[in-house]
């Protein structure tokens, strides 16, 4: 989630920024003559290059596979039930709620895509489009955590089994009990010295 | 703790009347004091026995001890010395197997063993230079954790030269045969926090010869109830009610049936993983039918330590003290007061030694048999030592020594004996 705001954040800033019209390059300060042989390219694009309909056409591929990740989620939520593997179908089941979260949300920013496509709102079609890019790449990395659910073949260790471990010192017999009977064939004391 | 001594060395554990519980049968933390008879079972009873059956383990063998007695006869003033010797064969039956005890909830222990003894020297009248005393003991038991019940049946004989004054002895052979049945059942209900034990005992004791009189027949009745505040500790409280008939009446100085009563709360178990402790406290009366009982505070008091300690797994010792009357031949009663010691340890897995002492100040009191023993008061001491090197688990030699020493307030009741044996034998 986290990693996401950054990028959406990152992304508005760029886009904010770079979508100032470049500076006119002053004459006073003309750039080195070795500029163009050895500098990096670091600019990043400021405007989408696809075109209103290209930009429909990408965000329809992109629900198409959403929808397909939110059916593989559902295949996978169904195995998990038949095998009655309660920790699989758990995170399982999470991953198939924030993919369909995230669908819906794709499907909102088509609309909004749609309609500023309509009314030839630029900005407002790189933005949704955006969203819905961002959302993509959400939903993809959900389906892949759903794959990667682990269940009870990998985590269950076999039934619950207590190990008694007893000091030795410790007598097996029972110490509290009363003591057994011992017969008595003593030696009896002289009765009398004359006996 | 077993007060048998002197006589009955050598019969070792074949005596205990345990209604054996299946995990009483194992091992138990009753302690011999004085001389340790010939080992009667290979320690730890671990593969050794034949497999009769899958559930019938046979036990058997033979000891045998040979060594010298500095006192035959007791004597105070001109001691007999004698070399003696001692052969011990025993079986056992048990439904146990040779890795260890049968987990069933019946369990069964016969055995049977005979003692023969013989004096060498010349100088030992016949009459009393060979004995064969026997010994057999049964238990069963059954039940698990709730509910158990078991009986037990014990027996022995003994036969013994007489006491002797300047040499010569004046009665025959000392013998004592006894019987000793017990049944007995516990019930632990819910948990086993809680644990009731009633026991019944009946014991049959005949003497020959000139200790007739005290022929007697004791029903004694206890119960015992314990409250297990921790799983190896409990306090309890035990009654005992006794019952002792001395039927043979027409015999010359013919004792006073008894009532014997004992109450008394303690606490046995676990104090800590190596220590136990066995402690009780309690009021006792003999109540004899005529020639006095126990007076006083002392006189109605009964008390009795035990602390056992294990320094290690192949060591132990015991200490204890006793404050108790005596049921005796000689007069009504003697209050007893007694400490002990024992430290047994095992070496190397072969070599097992056996160090015990005790002694006891004995005030005898009530009626008397013989009158001039009125007032007799015996300060009794006794120690035994023995190690044995097991050259198999089945087969030991060994060497041990015994004392007993009697120094009583009058004179021609005092004596010292000393015994020294080497000894080998086969338990498998």
């Amino acid at each position: 989630m986290v990693k996401t705001n950054l990028l959406l954040a990152s992304m508005f800033i760029g886009s904010t920024v770079f979508a100032q019209a470049p500076a006119p390059s002053s004459p006073s300060a003309p750039a080195p003559e070795n500029a163009t042989s050895g500098a990096v390219d670091l600019s990043v694009k400021q405007r989408p290059t696809l075109t209103p309909a290209e930009m429909v056409n990408q965000s329809k591929e992109y629900l198409q596979g959403m929808a397909q990740v939110v059916k593989r989620i559902q295949n996978l939520q169904d195995e998990a039930k038949r095998q009655k593997d309660i920790i699989r179908l758990n995170c399982v089941t999470d991953k198939l709620v924030q993919a369909r979260v995230n669908e819906n949300i794709a499907e909102q920013s088509m609309s909004a895509l749609q309609e500023n496509v309509a009314k030839n709102d630029v900005g407002g079609q790189t933005h949704e489009f955006t969203r819905l890019t961002i959302v993509n790449q959400k939903v993809t990395v959900v389906g892949a955590e759903a794959e990667n659910c682990i269940g009870e073949d990998l985590s269950f260790v076999g039934a619950t089994r207590v190990d008694v471990e007893v000091d030795q010192n410790i007598p097996q017999y029972d110490p509290t009990q009363p003591g057994s009977p011992f017969i008595d064939i003593t030696r009896p004391p002289e009765a009398s010295p004359v006996q | 703790m077993k007060r048998g001594l002197g006589l009955c060395v050598g019969l070792g554990t074949l005596l205990a009347g345990s209604v054996a519980f299946a995990q009483q049968a194992l091992s138990s933390n009753e302690v011999t004091i004085g001389y340790s008879g010939l080992p009667y079972k290979t320690s730890g009873e671990s593969n050794t026995g034949i497999q009769v059956s899958d559930t019938l383990l046979l036990h058997a063998g033979v000891g045998a001890e040979a060594g010298y007695d500095t006192n035959v006869y007791y004597d105070p003033t001109k001691p007999i010395g004698s070399s003696i010797f001692r052969v011990m064969p025993f079986v056992e039956l048990t439904n146990g197997t040779r890795s260890g005890p049968v987990r069933t909830q019946f369990v069964f222990d016969a055995r049977a063993g005979l003692q023969y003894r013989h004096y060498g020297n010349s100088a030992i009248r016949s009459e009393y230079a060979d004995a064969w005393n026997p010994n057999a003991g049964l238990s069963l038991s059954w039940g698990g954790a709730q509910f158990a019940f078991g009986v037990a049946d014990v027996f022995a004989r003994i036969e013994d030269p007489p006491y002797a004054s300047g040499g010569m002895p004046q009665t025959g052979a000392i013998q004592r045969t006894n019987n000793q049945a017990s049944l007995e059942g516990r019930w632990s209900p819910g948990g086993g926090r809680l644990t009731g034990t009633l026991r019944y005992t009946n014991m049959v004791d005949v003497y020959d010869g000139s200790y007739a009189y005290a022929d007697a027949v004791t029903n004694t009745l206890m119960l015992d109830a314990s409250w297990r505040w921790l799983p190896k500790t409990a306090v309890f409280l035990n009654v005992q009610q006794g019952y002792v008939d001395y039927y043979n009446t027409s015999a010359p100085g013919h004792k006073p049936n008894a009532y014997p009563f004992v109450a008394s709360v303690g606490l046995r178990g676990l104090l800590t993983e190596k220590t136990s402790l066995s402690l009780a406290l309690g009021y006792n009366n003999p109540f004899y039918t005529s020639g006095g009982s126990t007076t006083g505070f002392l006189g109605s008091t009964y008390a009795n330590l035990a602390l056992t300690i294990l320094p290690t797994q192949l060591s132990r010792i015991v200490i204890g003290a006793r404050h108790d009357f005596l049921n005796v031949v000689i007069s009504n009663f003697a209050y007893e007061d007694a400490v002990y010691a024992s430290y047994v340890q095992q070496l190397i897995g072969r070599l097992a030694l056996d160090l015990s002492g005790r002694y006891s100040h004995l005030n005898y009191g009530g009626a008397f048999v013989d009158p001039t023993q009125q007032g007799r008061v015996d300060n009794y001491v006794q120690l035994g030592a023995t190690l044995d090197y097991f050259l198999r688990n089945w087969v030991y030699l060994g060497v041990g020594y015994a004392l007993i020493d009697n120094n009583s307030n009058l004179s021609a009741n005092d004596y010292l004996k000393q015994q020294v044996f080497a000894r080998l034998g086969v338990t498998y």
